[in-house]
């Protein structure tokens, strides 16, 4: 393949991982989460990641303040518990180095299986108990 | 109540690390039903715990392993950095109600996602490999 085409099937490549991650920056403003747990599964399904190499990246996505637009918007309303908050920032950040190493040994197709069924479980879950009434 | 507060970021860490995800789609219901949170008020404090880098520890992990994409992650961040913007504007004005009914229904979603991307795996050659080389 020359070099020309090449780099325009890289910058299309990028397009489209931007695009992607607009999206996933949607869920992640309207319903406060971090945007990764559909960000890994696109990245692999359309991009071809590794699933190790999806998670890695995913994480770089998450360094940043990309949520910070969006709390402010929240806080704004008055829709953040700052205290709640502080308590849990060095539980997650311990967790997350215990976790990231533990990814290492265990078998990822498994792991994610048994954490899609449970997303499904609470997700049914929370849709029944706010439109049950 | 510190407590339990504590051990529940202790717990959504450990899949932040595992899953390389924010944890959020986690810790919004677990807020929601351990502490009795209102929906917007726990997509809130959600969006507030991930403002610190507080997956820079295991992020180091996968990149000692050169399991990171630097540019594409740049790219991501970008995208995600306007697409939470937008996405606030269309929650903040829902009620809680029908927020915590679509939350649950974007779980759905991000499940049948993360099957896919299972089933995805199990069919490619290469899971195989990897497997033998970790």
């Amino acid at each position: 393949m020359s070099e020309a085409a090449e780099t325009a099937r890289g910058a299309g490549r990028g397009v489209g991982i931007f695009a992607i991650a607009c999206v996933c920056g949607v869920a992640s403003g309207m319903f406060g989460i971090g945007g990764g747990v559909i960000l890994v599964p696109l990245l692999g399904l359309l991009f071809a990641f590794s699933q190790h190499r999806a998670q890695g990246t995913s994480l770089i996505a998450l360094i940043p303040p990309t949520g910070i637009l969006a709390l402010m918007a929240y806080s704004k309303e008055g829709f953040v518990s700052w205290k709640t908050g502080l308590l849990l920032i060095p539980g997650v950040f311990l967790g997350g180095i215990a976790g990231g190493k533990i990814a290492k040994w265990i078998q990822p197709r498994l792991m994610r299986q048994v954490f899609a069924g449970i997303l499904f479980t609470l997700g049914a879950w929370q849709a029944l108990s706010a439109w049950r009434h | 109540m510190t407590i339990i507060i504590l051990l529940l970021g202790l717990g959504v860490g450990v899949l932040v690390g595992l899953l390389g995800i924010g944890g959020g789609v986690v810790l919004v219901p677990a807020l929601v039903y351990f502490l009795r949170m209102d929906q917007h008020l726990a997509q809130g404090t959600s969006l507030f715990i991930l403002l610190p880098p507080i997956g820079l520890g295991a992020l180091r992990e996968y990149w000692k392993q050169g399991q990171v994409d630097l540019n594409a992650g740049i790219l991501c961040a970008a995208g995600m950095l306007f697409g939470a913007y937008a996405g606030s504007f269309i929650a903040l004005p829902l009620s809680s109600r029908h927020l915590q009914g679509a939350f649950g229904c974007f779980l759905m979603l991000s499940a049948f996602l993360l099957w896919r991307k299972a089933r995805h795996d199990s069919n490619a050659a290469h899971s195989n490999q990897e497997k033998a080389s970790v």
